[in-house]
């Protein structure tokens, strides 16, 4: 089921040019069919409408988070993307939630802190958009129990796109496009922050990455390297030296086929974080330095890495976990005394085995993610 | 005169909102299908019954845990244990959370001494002394379970749920 909207969104229009030649008629004549062909099948863009099925591995369960209040609807997450990509919610209007997360980077910036309006400085690393679907905690320190909750924050927050939601209402109450979306999506053509927020959130839970080289892997469609397999085999397992047994211990913390779970950590980057984490909120000193586990999804394109965005490199990551650990009250359990050589207490892995980690992280890069049509900007064609 | 009171109150105020963030009491939620929500911190860990199980570590050796039967919480909370732990109430489990968001869970059945012997306690102390900060200060110890895997550390909440 189709609905169609008056105004012209989605669409190119191409110029075409008309070369000066004795055979104008005949380009004339194709033009005119062409046109008519057009007209006849419509050149106003249709909304898809009804259920949006999600479609994803069995491997990755059915532990998904969707608000009873916001079902998923092939019309909400059509508005949801454009509103993902509009910079008119921005003071400046030339900020999007497109800007901090790229696709191309999958749904990061490739920033330290990411720029916001005003050129201020965001206070954490621009998380990576994937496989959101499955979280139930939001932002490094998790401190939202929604998408539809986290969407509100850098919509309105000074340093990020630094609009308040009113502003934001009445900017797209102003425009052509919305209004009819809006009433398509919701039944009127009220614009609220909450139906902003709601439809944002759609978009955002579609995006799903779920064909990796592990991925294929995990299906048997793709045969790792030497050097993939030894690093999934440390990726894989703890270290355990009097057994003889080297490990990396990383699925502690980013095991499943999805390499999240769902955790929150000290992992030893400060021996007293600059950033209190999510003991602002708690108040508990175990929670000092304490944020989000991310998903080592695409790990390879969203450098630099850490909720400051200290580390440039995967390798740099790598010999932190391997060496670099700082000793602190709230530092995770699973960090303390885990080393590949007796008596240990840090990982010390070999340099060849950093390699081979590394050539493990890079399975985790799905090109069809980044380069899907279905999550890139859709006002790059689009008057509105 | 006037500027050194300014100060003085500032830095007064600036040492209470410190001390709020820094040293507020770690406790535990006890929530769901209860007739009694709890929050227990320290004092109202101490007026259970204590209790011991002994349980071999990471290290391999046994090491002995003190704390509190899970059951006792539950029953206090009036969760549906002992002779009212039948028919749909089967259906019912304990979803233990940390404060790291790793999640645990347990049949009722499994904590209750009407069907079986094994002891799950609530630990706050190991080998007589209170568990260090990375686990504490509350863990579960499942007596005799192979895996730690559910001996799950730095327990902030506890929730009854029927199975959906």
């Amino acid at each position: 089921m189709k609905r169609k909207v008056k105004d012209n969104h989605e669409i190119k229009h191409k110029q075409s040019s008309f070369p000066r030649t004795g055979k104008v008629y005949l380009v004339l004549c194709l033009l005119f069919v062409i046109t008519g062909l057009t007209a006849y099948t419509g050149t106003e863009p249709v909304v898809p409408m009804g259920d949006y099925v999600f479609n994803y591995p069995a491997n990755f369960g059915n532990r998904i988070n969707v608000p009873a209040d916001n079902p998923t609807t092939q019309q909400g997450v059509y508005l949801g993307r454009l509103l993902f990509y509009e910079p008119k919610l921005s003071a400046t209007n030339a900020i999007s939630c497109g800007n901090c997360h790229q696709q191309s980077k999958a749904f990061t910036d490739g920033r330290a802190l990411s720029i916001g309006v005003n050129n201020g400085l965001a206070t954490r690393n621009s998380m990576s958009l994937a496989n959101l679907l499955w979280a139930r905690k939001f932002f490094w320190d998790g401190r939202a129990a929604s998408l539809e909750d986290q969407v509100l924050f850098p919509l309105t927050n000074p340093h990020e796109m630094g609009q308040s939601i009113q502003v934001s209402v009445q900017k797209l109450s102003n425009t052509k496009l919305y209004p009819g979306l809006f009433k398509i999506v919701y039944g009127d053509s009220t614009i609220t922050g909450d139906r902003i927020a709601k439809a944002i959130a759609q978009f955002e839970r579609t995006l799903i990455s779920a064909n990796s080289r592990y991925d294929q892997y995990l299906r048997n469609a793709y045969k790792p390297t030497g050097d993939e397999l030894k690093g999934m085999e440390l990726f894989n397992r703890g270290p355990d030296p009097e057994k003889g047994i080297r490990g990396a211990n990383c699925t502690h913390c980013h095991g499943g086929p999805k390499t999240y779970l769902e955790l929150f950590h000290n992992n030893g980057l400060d021996s007293i974080s600059k950033d209190e984490g999510m003991a602002a909120f708690t108040g508990l000193v175990t929670d000092r330095g304490r944020f989000k586990v991310p998903t080592l999804r695409n790990i390879a394109l969203t450098a630099p890495y850490m909720h400051d965005g200290r580390f440039k490199t995967l390798d740099e990551v790598v010999d932190h976990y391997s060496e670099h650990i700082k000793q602190s009250v709230s530092l995770s359990a699973f960090l303390q005394g885990e080393s590949n050589e007796v008596g240990g207490h840090s990982l010390k892995l070999l340099p060849k085995e950093k390699k081979q980690l590394i050539a493990f992280l890079n399975m985790l890069t799905d090109s069809t993610f980044i380069t899907d049509k279905r999550f890139g900007n859709p006002h790059q064609s689009t008057k509105n | 005169m006037k500027k050194y009171t300014i100060v003085l109150l500032l830095l007064i105020a600036g040492l209470t909102t410190n001390a709020q963030t820094a040293t507020k009491e770690a406790v535990i939620k006890v929530t769901g299908e209860v007739t009694t929500p709890l929050t227990i911190g320290n004092a109202e860990f101490q007026q259970y019954k204590q209790t011991t199980v002994t349980r071999k570590d990471r290290d391999g050796k046994d090491h002995t845990y003190s704390g509190v039967l899970v059951s006792d919480i539950l029953g206090k909370a009036g969760v549906t244990l002992g002779p009212e732990l039948r028919g749909e109430n089967l259906a019912k489990y304990l979803l233990v959370e940390a404060s790291d968001g790793y999640q645990v869970l347990f049949a009722l059945a499994e904590l209750d001494k009407g069907f079986t012997d094994r002891t799950i306690i609530l630990a706050d102390k190991v080998d007589g002394q209170p568990l260090v900060p990375a686990d504490g200060p509350f863990r579960i110890i499942v007596q005799d379970e192979k895996k730690p895997a559910r001996c799950i550390k730095q327990v902030t909440a506890m929730k009854v749920m029927f199975a959906k």
